[in-house]
Protein backbone atom coordinates (compact mmCIF):
# COMPACT_ATOMS: atom_id res chain seq x y z
CA UNK A 1 0.00 0.00 0.00
CA UNK A 2 1.29 3.48 -1.01
CA UNK A 3 1.09 6.30 1.30
CA UNK A 4 1.78 9.56 0.72
CA UNK A 5 5.21 10.68 2.17
CA UNK A 6 2.69 13.75 3.42
CA UNK A 7 0.06 11.87 4.97
CA UNK A 8 2.68 9.90 6.78
CA UNK A 9 3.63 13.33 8.49
CA UNK A 10 0.19 14.03 9.59
CA UNK A 11 -0.42 10.56 10.94
CA UNK A 12 2.62 10.57 13.19
CA UNK A 13 2.08 14.43 14.00
CA UNK A 14 -1.70 13.50 14.97
CA UNK A 15 -0.92 10.81 17.20
CA UNK A 16 2.18 12.92 19.37
CA UNK A 17 -0.98 15.44 19.46
CA UNK A 18 -3.44 13.33 21.28
CA UNK A 19 -0.29 11.88 23.27
CA UNK A 20 0.48 15.23 24.16
CA UNK A 21 -3.16 16.34 25.28
CA UNK A 22 -3.28 13.08 27.36
CA UNK A 23 0.06 13.76 28.74
CA UNK A 24 -1.25 17.57 29.78
CA UNK A 25 -4.19 15.80 31.61
CA UNK A 26 -2.11 13.38 33.34
CA UNK A 27 0.49 15.80 33.99
CA UNK A 28 -2.41 17.86 36.05
CA UNK A 29 -3.80 14.91 37.87
CA UNK A 30 -0.07 13.64 39.20
CA UNK A 31 1.96 17.03 39.03
CA UNK A 32 -0.72 20.06 40.39
CA UNK A 33 -2.96 17.16 42.06
CA UNK A 34 -6.02 18.37 39.42
CA UNK A 35 -8.85 16.65 40.50
CA UNK A 36 -13.41 16.03 39.81
CA UNK A 37 -15.94 17.02 42.25
CA UNK A 38 -16.08 14.38 44.57
CA UNK A 39 -19.71 11.96 44.37
CA UNK A 40 -18.50 10.41 48.16
CA UNK A 41 -20.78 12.07 49.97
CA UNK A 42 -24.05 10.53 50.67
CA UNK A 43 -27.40 12.21 50.15
CA UNK A 44 -29.33 14.48 52.29
CA UNK A 45 -33.15 15.56 52.61
CA UNK A 46 -32.58 18.84 51.07
CA UNK A 47 -36.18 19.92 52.34
CA UNK A 48 -35.04 19.15 56.21
CA UNK A 49 -31.69 21.38 56.26
CA UNK A 50 -32.40 23.28 59.76
CA UNK A 51 -31.94 19.99 61.37
CA UNK A 52 -29.12 18.98 59.48
CA UNK A 53 -25.86 19.10 61.74
CA UNK A 54 -23.46 20.31 59.10
CA UNK A 55 -25.83 22.61 56.92
CA UNK A 56 -28.08 24.29 59.66
CA UNK A 57 -25.72 26.73 60.40
CA UNK A 58 -23.38 27.38 57.38
CA UNK A 59 -20.43 28.15 58.72
CA UNK A 60 -16.63 27.61 58.18
CA UNK A 61 -14.41 25.25 60.63
CA UNK A 62 -10.99 24.11 61.17
CA UNK A 63 -10.94 20.41 61.07
CA UNK A 64 -7.13 20.21 61.06
CA UNK A 65 -3.84 21.97 61.17
CA UNK A 66 -4.29 24.48 58.38
CA UNK A 67 -7.16 23.23 57.12
CA UNK A 68 -10.69 23.92 57.42
CA UNK A 69 -14.16 22.62 56.24
CA UNK A 70 -16.54 25.11 54.80
CA UNK A 71 -20.65 24.15 55.06
CA UNK A 72 -22.73 26.33 52.38
CA UNK A 73 -25.85 26.13 51.48
CA UNK A 74 -27.33 27.68 48.03
CA UNK A 75 -31.24 29.13 48.16
CA UNK A 76 -33.03 30.77 45.94
CA UNK A 77 -31.05 33.77 45.94
CA UNK A 78 -28.04 33.80 47.72
CA UNK A 79 -25.62 31.97 49.65
CA UNK A 80 -25.10 31.53 53.01
CA UNK A 81 -22.79 32.35 54.89
CA UNK A 82 -22.11 35.59 53.49
CA UNK A 83 -19.30 36.28 52.65
CA UNK A 84 -17.33 32.81 53.33
CA UNK A 85 -14.30 33.83 55.33
CA UNK A 86 -11.70 31.69 54.66
CA UNK A 87 -7.91 32.08 56.04
CA UNK A 88 -5.04 32.33 53.84
CA UNK A 89 -2.41 29.65 53.16
CA UNK A 90 -4.70 27.10 54.01
CA UNK A 91 -6.54 23.96 52.35
CA UNK A 92 -10.30 24.75 52.02
CA UNK A 93 -13.26 21.49 51.23
CA UNK A 94 -16.44 23.16 50.46
CA UNK A 95 -19.60 21.30 51.07
CA UNK A 96 -22.09 22.78 49.41
CA UNK A 97 -26.10 21.66 49.27
CA UNK A 98 -29.08 23.61 47.97
CA UNK A 99 -32.04 24.00 49.66
CA UNK A 100 -34.38 24.21 46.62
CA UNK A 101 -33.85 24.17 43.08
CA UNK A 102 -30.16 23.23 41.18
CA UNK A 103 -27.53 26.40 41.47
CA UNK A 104 -24.27 26.99 40.65
CA UNK A 105 -21.41 27.16 42.76
CA UNK A 106 -18.81 29.24 40.98
CA UNK A 107 -15.69 31.85 42.19
CA UNK A 108 -15.57 33.82 39.84
CA UNK A 109 -11.83 34.00 37.66
CA UNK A 110 -11.04 30.63 39.92
CA UNK A 111 -11.24 27.04 39.76
CA UNK A 112 -13.75 26.42 42.29
CA UNK A 113 -16.73 25.54 40.24
CA UNK A 114 -19.72 22.91 40.91
CA UNK A 115 -23.19 22.64 40.17
CA UNK A 116 -24.92 22.27 43.51
CA UNK A 117 -28.08 19.90 43.54
CA UNK A 118 -30.49 19.55 46.39
CA UNK A 119 -30.44 16.48 48.15
CA UNK A 120 -26.59 15.99 47.18
CA UNK A 121 -23.45 17.70 48.79
CA UNK A 122 -20.97 18.95 46.38
CA UNK A 123 -17.28 18.85 47.93
CA UNK A 124 -14.46 20.41 46.45
CA UNK A 125 -11.09 20.90 47.75
CA UNK A 126 -8.86 24.45 47.12
CA UNK A 127 -5.77 25.18 48.16
CA UNK A 128 -6.16 29.06 49.25
CA UNK A 129 -3.54 31.31 49.13
CA UNK A 130 -2.99 35.20 49.36
CA UNK A 131 -5.67 36.94 51.20
CA UNK A 132 -8.18 38.58 48.22
CA UNK A 133 -12.07 39.02 47.78
CA UNK A 134 -13.40 36.76 45.29
CA UNK A 135 -16.78 37.37 43.80
CA UNK A 136 -19.40 33.85 44.22
CA UNK A 137 -22.47 33.44 41.56
CA UNK A 138 -24.74 31.34 40.80
CA UNK A 139 -24.09 30.37 37.54
CA UNK A 140 -27.41 27.92 36.42
CA UNK A 141 -30.43 29.21 35.95
CA UNK A 142 -32.73 28.72 39.21
CA UNK A 143 -35.53 31.08 38.73
CA UNK A 144 -36.47 34.58 38.48
CA UNK A 145 -33.91 36.05 41.10
CA UNK A 146 -31.50 34.18 39.27
CA UNK A 147 -29.03 37.06 38.12
CA UNK A 148 -29.00 38.77 41.50
CA UNK A 149 -27.95 35.71 42.86
CA UNK A 150 -24.55 36.12 44.23
CA UNK A 151 -21.97 36.18 47.58
CA UNK A 152 -18.71 36.75 48.56
CA UNK A 153 -15.59 34.38 49.37
CA UNK A 154 -12.96 36.95 51.43
CA UNK A 155 -9.86 35.28 52.10
CA UNK A 156 -8.38 36.71 55.14
CA UNK A 157 -4.71 36.22 56.89
CA UNK A 158 -4.38 33.78 59.31
CA UNK A 159 -4.19 36.84 61.91
CA UNK A 160 -7.77 38.23 60.76
CA UNK A 161 -9.54 34.82 60.26
CA UNK A 162 -8.44 33.65 64.23
CA UNK A 163 -9.59 37.22 65.65
CA UNK A 164 -13.08 37.08 63.82
CA UNK A 165 -13.56 33.51 64.92
CA UNK A 166 -12.71 34.16 68.42
CA UNK A 167 -14.48 37.12 68.26
CA UNK A 168 -17.48 35.30 68.81
CA UNK A 169 -18.91 35.88 65.07
CA UNK A 170 -23.02 35.10 64.99
CA UNK A 171 -22.57 32.59 61.73
CA UNK B 1 -10.07 -0.35 5.26
CA UNK B 2 -6.71 -0.98 5.32
CA UNK B 3 -6.70 -4.45 3.38
CA UNK B 4 -9.55 -2.74 0.56
CA UNK B 5 -7.28 -0.20 -0.22
CA UNK B 6 -4.31 -3.30 -0.52
CA UNK B 7 -6.51 -4.98 -2.73
CA UNK B 8 -6.98 -2.00 -5.23
CA UNK B 9 -3.76 -0.93 -4.89
CA UNK B 10 -1.97 -1.74 -7.43
CA UNK B 11 -4.45 -0.64 -9.82
CA UNK B 12 -4.62 3.01 -7.92
CA UNK B 13 -1.06 3.27 -7.44
CA UNK B 14 0.07 5.25 -9.74
CA UNK B 15 2.31 7.45 -8.29
CA UNK B 16 4.40 4.76 -7.55
CA UNK B 17 7.36 5.86 -5.23
CA UNK B 18 8.30 9.44 -6.62
CA UNK B 19 5.68 11.90 -5.31
CA UNK B 20 3.99 13.49 -8.15
CA UNK B 21 1.77 14.81 -6.60
CA UNK B 22 3.01 17.31 -3.93
CA UNK B 23 0.75 19.78 -2.13
CA UNK B 24 3.25 21.61 -0.38
CA UNK B 25 0.72 24.93 0.52
CA UNK B 26 -1.45 22.15 1.77
CA UNK B 27 1.04 20.66 3.84
CA UNK B 28 2.15 24.18 4.80
CA UNK B 29 -1.61 25.53 5.85
CA UNK B 30 -1.68 22.46 7.90
CA UNK B 31 1.09 22.80 9.51
CA UNK B 32 -0.04 26.38 10.22
CA UNK B 33 -3.27 25.04 12.02
CA UNK B 34 -1.39 22.56 14.09
CA UNK B 35 1.27 25.14 15.26
CA UNK B 36 -1.98 27.19 15.99
CA UNK B 37 -3.62 24.08 17.96
CA UNK B 38 -0.66 23.22 19.66
CA UNK B 39 -0.19 26.30 21.01
CA UNK B 40 -3.59 27.25 21.99
CA UNK B 41 -4.23 24.02 24.03
CA UNK B 42 -0.57 25.11 25.93
CA UNK B 43 -2.56 28.64 26.69
CA UNK B 44 -5.64 27.12 27.54
CA UNK B 45 -4.56 24.13 29.74
CA UNK B 46 -1.06 25.32 31.44
CA UNK B 47 -1.78 29.17 31.78
CA UNK B 48 -5.74 29.64 31.96
CA UNK B 49 -6.29 26.65 33.80
CA UNK B 50 -3.65 25.31 36.27
CA UNK B 51 -2.19 29.40 36.51
CA UNK B 52 -6.11 30.28 38.36
CA UNK B 53 -6.25 30.66 41.96
CA UNK B 54 -8.24 27.76 43.61
CA UNK B 55 -7.02 24.65 41.95
CA UNK B 56 -9.79 22.06 42.96
CA UNK B 57 -7.60 18.68 44.38
CA UNK B 58 -9.85 16.83 45.88
CU1 LIG C 1 -29.10 29.98 41.98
Amino acid sequence: MHIHAYEKIWLATSVLLILFLLGSVTYGAVGPGVAMVSDTEPTIDAGALDEDERFSEPRVEQVGENEYAAYVVARQFGFQPDPIVLPANSTVTFYITSADVIHGFEVAGTNANTMVVPGEVSEITVRVEEPQEYGLICNEYCGAGHHVMEGKVNVVSQAAFEERTSGGDGE
Amino acid sequence: MAQNETAHAPADDVGGDTEEFDPIGTLTLIGIYFVILVLSWVYIYYIEFLGRDLVVVG
